[in-house]
């Protein structure tokens, strides 16, 4: 009658271990004082960033963690190879992909998406009159969609890295990236013109794994929830 | 690659898939065990055409899928024709129809395969089959119950067994954002956090739309008999209470023919469940979905449905041990063996041996006997 969502992933029977996806960088030292708080104690390689291993067990025989980079995050939680995540709003965002939930913040890794552009540019037009506009973004899709919304059509450049580079060289008008201090952005010589949204990690939940282990991912929840800062 | 190249005569196009020995006779085994189970209960089988004009398809619950619908012109009529995206709404329009004076409930049932203009992120299949049951021109919540443990009992026909059932309250989150006068644009973002769980979103929201009542239904997600509790708890305005009691009678009509199905609730979620007019379910496998449905209006009357997976169920199911083949030469007569279980594989010629035909077994005078290595 509607349409199938199924995932594709190996089998989950009941007593293999979840899989707990996290991120690497920046995200990763900010969470590891809250699984310690929630319980969650990686073997002592994962926080060796030269590790080979991708994958780890706890001190809970029924949870692995595995290392990924933020993006993947929601990739692995979406397919159901991992039943568990933490991924920034940013990343929610960009993928928007209706097989992960989110269901508890964080309250961690704060920071903002924004638009940005050149310091000497600033103001000296009137966006209303836009057609088109070129941006610089590793998030096509919500630069997309956020000049969509006031009827701009957004050219994408993608990058990986260094978008404050791309005005100044002549690739992009404006750059939409992840702002935490706008340190980066003063420096090469850009200005914050536009927040779009304002994004902590959030944890994510396959939503197949939430209607078939609906006990276990509860329980992981609740730990994480227990952990949080009051 | 070059665009010059030639593209392989392999490929299909995308979401497009041949089904290969064994699994296609499995996939058509395992509709027709669960077409059996079906008939067994008295659901009479329908087979609507592949194409019909797109007014009639896209009518009723049709408009869900809408645009997931390949159209073409029908050169004969010059009108646009759709090709099915889901079965439902052909079997709705035969009920309203050709089979209107045939007495209610009407059970009907059907199998095929539909078309789908995208895949989803997650399954790229466009082309894929579909079997299942109407149950038309009944309001109870037996029949609710008739139907989703009719699906239960399909799968454990072949062999899925490790089942869980999840209903959902599609009417839930309408009926609470109408009782708060909700408007958009709030609306569509409350609509949104809820179908992704975003709990910090729905709390926030929620609190500005002044339908608290959703921050408690989108924590009582869960096993079946916490959900309920939490709903008894929760305070709900009156259209919301009847859909909540509607519930709680659905599950007990379940509970009492199948006491150790694992079932859980979920009262926010409506995601795919747009037509639906009061309870609706997913049966979830170990590794996804397996089927859906739930309760809408075929034209004028209440009715309420259910369409399996076919191919998500394949993945699932234990693979069943495949026949003996046994070889026959020049001569040799099979129609005994075959009566006993046999699959035989006659040779055409002295090139055939019983190793080129992968046979597994030979005949030793009148008797198979096994191939030895």
């Amino acid at each position: 009658m509607d349409l199938p969502i199924n995932e594709r992933s190996l089998r989950m029977e009941a007593q293999t271990p979840l899989v707990l996806a996290l991120p690497k960088g920046r995200i990763l030292k900010e969470l590891g004082p809250l699984l310690a708080r929630a319980g969650i104690f990686p073997a002592a390689d994962f926080d060796d960033e030269d590790s080979r291993r991708l994958r780890f067990e706890t001190n809970d025989p029924g949870l692995d963690v595995v290392r990924v980079r933020p993006f993947d995050v929601a990739t692995f939680v979406a397919h159901g190879g991992a039943q568990i995540g933490v991924a920034g709003g940013d990343v929610l965002m960009e993928a928007d992909s209706p097989e992960v939930y989110a269901p508890l913040d964080l309250g961690i890794g704060r920071c903002r998406v924004s638009v940005a552009e050149p310091a000497a540019t600033a103001g000296r037009d009137d966006p209303s009159r836009w057609s088109r506009v070129t941006v610089a973004t590793k998030y096509p899709n919500i630069a997309q969609r956020h000049f969509a919304a006031r009827g701009v059509q957004a050219e994408i450049v993608h990058l990986n890295g260094a978008m404050e580079l791309a005005p100044g060289l002549g690739l992009a008008r404006l750059i939409v990236d992840l702002v935490q201090t706008g340190s980066t952005l003063a420096a090469n010589g850009l200005v914050e013109t536009e927040v779009i949204a304002q994004v902590t990690s959030r944890l994510v939940v396959n939503r197949t794994a939430l209607k078939t282990r609906p006990e276990a991912i509860a329980a992981l929840i609740a730990r994480f929830r227990a952990a949080l800062p009051a | 690659m070059t665009s010059d190249d030639m593209p392989h005569r392999a490929l299909l196009p995308a979401g497009l898939a041949d089904l290969l020995p064994p699994d296609a006779a499995r996939e058509a085994a395992l509709v027709e065990a669960m077409l059996a189970v079906f008939a067994a209960h008295g659901y009479e089988r329908v087979k609507p055409p592949l194409l019909e004009f797109e007014d009639s398809l896209l009518a009723g619950s049709g408009a869900a899928v809408a645009e997931q619908t390949f159209r073409l012109m029908d050169p004969v009529s010059q009108r646009m024709m759709g090709l099915r995206a889901d079965t439902t709404p052909q079997v709705a329009r035969i009920a309203a129809t050709r089979l209107a004076n045939v007495a209610r409930p009407l059970r009907l049932s059907y199998a095929g395969q539909v078309l789908r203009v995208r895949g989803t992120p997650i399954a790229s299949e466009r082309q894929m089959p579909q079997a299942g049951i109407e149950l038309i021109g009944a309001a109870t919540a037996m029949a609710d119950a008739e139907v989703a443990l009719l699906g239960v009992e399909a799968l454990a026909a072949v062999g899925v067994t490790d089942v869980a059932l999840d209903v959902l309250m599609p009417t839930m989150t309408p009926a609470l954002l109408d009782a708060a006068r909700v408007v958009p644009p709030l609306r569509q973002k409350l609509a949104r956090a809820l179908d992704r769980k975003d709990a910090a979103d729905v709390a926030a929201l929620a609190a500005e739309a002044g339908a608290p009542a959703l921050t408690a239904l989108l924590a009582a997600a869960g096993p079946a008999d916490g959900a309920l509790a939490a709903l008894n708890a929760a305070d709900l305005p009156p259209a919301a209470r009847a859909i909540a009691d509607n519930a709680a009678a659905v599950i007990a009509a379940i509970r009492a023919r199948a006491p150790g199905l694992r079932i859980t609730l979920d009262p926010v979620e409506f995601r795919g469940f747009t037509y639906h007019t009061g309870v609706a379910f997913t049966l979830y496998g170990p590794g996804g979905e397996l089927a859906r449905g739930g309760r809408y209006l075929s034209g004028e009357e209440p009715a309420t449905g259910l369409t399996l997976y076919p191919d998500a169920v394949l993945r699932m199911a234990a693979p069943a041990a495949p026949a003996p083949r046994l070889f026959l030469a020049p001569g040799q007569d099979g129609a005994a063996h075959r009566a006993a279980g046999f699959v035989t594989v006659a040779a055409l010629s002295a090139a055939d041996t019983p190793r080129s035909l992968r046979c597994t077994h030979i005949l030793h005078g009148q008797t198979p006997a096994p191939i030895e290595d």
